[in-house]
């Protein structure tokens, strides 16, 4: 099987072929591909890790005023410094990513969850439903998503399920696209007509068929949108809508610490700053990785 | 080692060696051994896709080389165009004979496998050409393209593109038995039977000394078949080598000036294609011809043995004990016998 | 008797692929249906399987019209006609094992196994070690031969090979018409579509010829 569909006839193919000859895609790639998912997993590994254990070792220290301590640059005692009510950015930054993610979790499973269902009903019933759900989307996807993450959060302010809810529905249509495609070019396979055949009904071959297959798609929007939804509610929170204020969340301490940049206090915006841009570079290099993983691959079939 | 073993072992060595005259070769296969690797360094597994396998290819004849899927014939056109992936080991040789020198295409390096060979002087016609065309463009903008691609020559590395003209493109379609209106056409708007005909006049656009054909047939009904391997007559009888990959015996028959027959990576038999299909020597090829309807109908027990798994000494004793016929003796390296190649099961 | 009469079947508007066709299956008899590509034999044959629905003409399934098609028709209609296909490897879902593609239709009808699977394993020649195997770690012959044990393994009235042999070696083709031509004895109604006039020959009662 393999060798043959590497015997292209066309020219353009036999350039293909010959670089997979040249053994680019499958030595060298496959192990930066490796090393990506190891760093990107690793990386992400020490932020949750430390996001979890350090605001549980000084549980006070996040909410702690203390104002002989104010607008401390960074030192031994406080490595991140300390804020204009003398709080410990250290703890705080970690304790507002752990909220953070935490939010961004709960978001991405609500959105692969609400976006798989959509996408696998519409593509896999076709007719109106499709076209109802994908009208729906476009209504969706029409208004810029800050705009309606502003609305629904500003309807409910301060609620920490309002912005759950406004990041999953912003989220959700990219991850029902993605599933529609998908499903729609599995149920037109014969493997599906013999399973008609076979007395299936359609939930069966829903539930056997289409899920198991558009599940590894779907696991990858997951972690495609956590950055995102990272990212949303830090934007939100710094407009001052997002999690109530005396939560920390990234956003939240990112709010606080505009107006001490005047004051030329940096480090109230580098680390949490930093920290954000390094849990969005963790989370797409594993998404690079699975992302590769899930093209098809023919390793085994050389064994015909 | 008995006496009887010749080094380069293919039929027509033999045959010369009777005192028939013989066309000049254009491709010799020598002792040529394909192993795959699996996993790193080969710890999943190694792949005996081809072991020791001789063929020798003639200008104005056509080779045809049978046996069931999964035998590791198909492994030989990847492994002549250069084409294995990187985790392929090869052993012997592959020459090309040129108006020059031999080229060995297993040692040859990527350019000029690329700039010489390829399309050039070796053509491909693939299984299922229509999956081998692009389905934006007609088939007569492809086959123009590898027409200017091909007949270009190289000056100091850069390509200076040959013409093709209308009349150029149009003459390959008729070679190839296809109307020259149908190239107008989009490869979805083809029958698999045209697409396989425009596969067919890329392969011949290069004005190739060998044709390699892997598979050509399968899918196809049999008007087709006979149109498809009629066609490789043709390019045959113009002085081409042509190596015919195929399982389907009916159609090897029909062109086949020469036959040899691969079990489990090895050549089991090879000879003249009518006296190897009119008299079989090797069981397999007596269980393959008689699985055929109009053959007996009757199926080979078993399954061909994995090629990660190869049993040592004759592999197709070891699916079918004891098969009707002459004893085995074990050897699976095929010997001369009047003209033919056999291995294991000489006839007394 | 699985029959169609005056069928009218196309994919695009105005252009009937089959148009005016009448067939019969008898119980224990087998059909064979041979022309070139493209002449809507296995547009016929999908029809047959009532997994494609005719623009006009009637399907009538051992006296009882059939209405709906694909999964509008009831399961036990359905599963008393079987397939199997052109192309296996498109035929099963890549992620089974070949012992899950086979059991399929008894998962998905919820019935119990009562020796039939190992019945068929053995005569179509599946070892348990490539039953445990996964469709691309076998040959093409390999996975037809899972998938004709699958569309038997109900024990359907009617069988419908839709060019069941085209992508196979000569001796798995044999052992696969063996296999049909004895569950053909034992009294099921057949419809063998192929391309190749001599296996028909050899395989079929009556062969009908289009164009």
């Amino acid at each position: 099987m393999a060798e043959r569909e590497i015997v292209a006839g066309a020219i353009g193919q036999w350039r293909q072929a010959a670089r997979t000859r040249a053994g680019t895609p499958r030595g060298g790639a496959g192990g930066r591909a490796r090393l990506r998912l190891g760093v990107g997993a690793g990386l992400l590994g020490v932020l949750v890790l430390a996001a979890i254990v350090v605001p549980w070792l000084w549980p006070a220290s996040e909410q702690l005023f203390d104002y002989t301590q104010v607008r401390l640059p960074p030192s031994g005692e406080h490595v991140f410094g300390t804020d204009q009510a003398g709080r410990d950015l250290f703890v705080r930054t970690l304790a507002g990513l752990r909220v953070s993610l935490l939010v961004a979790a709960i978001c991405a499973v609500g959105a692969i969850t609400l976006g798989t269902a959509v996408g696998a009903v519409a593509g896999f019933l076709g007719g109106w439903p499709d076209r109802v759900l994908m009208r729906l989307l476009d209504t969706v996807n029409a208004v810029p998503h800050l705009l309606l993450g502003i609305v629904i959060v500003a309807l409910y302010r301060g609620s920490l399920t309002a912005v759950i809810v406004s990041i999953v529905v912003t989220h959700w249509t990219t991850v029902a696209r993605i599933v529609r495609a998908e499903v729609l070019s599995l149920r037109r396979r014969p493997f599906v007509d013999a399973a008609i055949s076979g007395g299936a009904t359609r939930g069966h071959i829903l539930r056997r068929h289409i899920l198991p297959a558009v599940a590894g798609q779907a696991a990858l929007s997951a972690v495609l949108v956590l950055p995102h939804a990272v990212w949303h509610e830090t934007a939100l929170s710094f407009l001052g809508l997002g999690l109530p204020p005396h939560l920390a969340s990234i956003g939240n301490i990112l709010s606080d610490a505009r107006s001490e940049l005047l004051l030329g206090g940096w480090w109230n915006v580098a680390f949490p700053s930093v920290l954000l841009v390094l849990t969005t570079l963790a989370t797409a290099g594993i998404a690079a990785t699975l992302r590769d993983r899930l093209v098809p691959r023919r390793r085994s079939e050389l064994a015909l | 080692m008995t006496d009887t073993r010749v080094t380069t072992t293919s039929a027509e060595d033999a045959a010369t060696s009777a005192g028939t005259r013989q066309p000049a070769s254009a491709l010799t296969v020598d002792r040529l051994s394909v192993r795959f690797l699996l996993g790193r360094k080969g710890k999943a597994g190694v792949v005996h896709a081809a072991t020791d396998v001789s063929l020798r290819l003639r200008r104005g004849r056509v080779l045809a080389l049978v046996g069931e899927s999964g035998c590791g014939k198909s492994v030989l056109t990847s492994a002549l165009l250069g084409l294995l992936p990187a985790n392929a080991q090869t052993r012997g040789r592959a020459l090309l004979h040129g108006p020059g020198d031999d080229l060995d295409l297993c040692t040859a390096p990527e350019r000029s496998m690329s700039r010489q060979v390829r399309g050039r002087r070796i053509g491909l016609v693939p299984q299922s050409a229509a999956s081998h065309l692009t389905p934006v463009r007609t088939a007569r903008a492809q086959l123009a393209e590898t027409v200017r691609q091909l007949r270009g020559t190289t000056l100091r590395g850069t390509t200076l593109r040959g013409a093709a003209s209308r009349g150029d493109v149009d003459g390959l379609a008729e070679r190839a038995g296809l109307s020259p209106a149908a190239l107008d056409a989009y490869p979805h708007e083809l029958s698999g039977g045209m697409a396989q005909r425009v596969g067919f006049a890329l392969a011949l656009a290069g004005e190739p000394d060998v044709l390699l054909a892997d598979e050509p047939t399968t899918g196809l009904d049999r008007v087709l078949v006979d149109h498809v391997t009629d066609g490789l007559a043709a390019a045959a009888a113009e002085g081409t080598a042509v190596l015919l990959i195929t399982h389907d015996l009916a159609a090897a028959r029909r062109v086949a000036d020469d036959a040899a027959v691969m079990y489990a990576g090895r050549i089991v038999e090879a000879g003249p294609a009518g006296e190897v299909f009119a008299d079989p020597w090797h069981p397999y090829t007596r269980g393959l011809l008689g699985a055929l309807p109009d053959g007996g109908f009757e199926p080979i027990p078993g399954h061909p043995p994995e090629l990660t798994d190869v049993p040592g000494g004759c592999a197709f004793c070891a699916r079918v004990p004891d098969p009707p016929g002459p004893p085995c003796n074990g050897d699976p390296e095929p010997v001369a016998v009047g003209g033919r190649l056999i291995a294991g099961h000489v006839p007394c | 008797m699985l029959s169609a009469t005056d069928l009218v079947v196309g994919y695009r508007r105005g252009r009937p692929v089959l148009d005016g066709v009448d067939i019969e299956l008898h119980p224990g008899a087998t059909v064979g249906l041979a022309g070139p590509s493209g002449c809507g034999k296995s547009t016929l044959a999908a029809v047959l399987a009532l997994l494609l629905e005719p623009w006009s003409g009637s399907v009538t399934l051992d006296g009882r019209p059939v209405r709906r098609f694909r999964h509008r028709v009831s399961a036990a209609e359905r599963t008393s006609i079987g397939v199997v296909f052109q192309q296996p490897r498109l035929a099963v879902d890549p992620r089974w094992t070949l012992d899950a593609v086979v059991r399929a239709p008894l998962v998905a009808s919820k019935r119990r196994d009562d020796g039939i699977v190992a019945e068929l394993t053995e005569a179509v020649g599946l070892t348990r070690e490539l039953l445990g195997r996964r469709p691309h770690e076998v040959s093409d012959g390999q996975l037809q031969r899972a998938c004709l044990a699958r569309a038997l393994v109900l024990r359907p009235r009617y069988l419908i090979c839709d060019e069941m042999t085209s992508m196979v070696d000569a001796s798995t083709t044999a052992l696969l018409v063996h296999l049909v031509r004895s569950v053909a004895a034992a009294g099921t109604g057949v419809l063998a579509v192929s391309h190749d006039d001599a296996l028909l020959d050899a395989w079929a009662d009556d062969v009908v010829r289009w164009r």
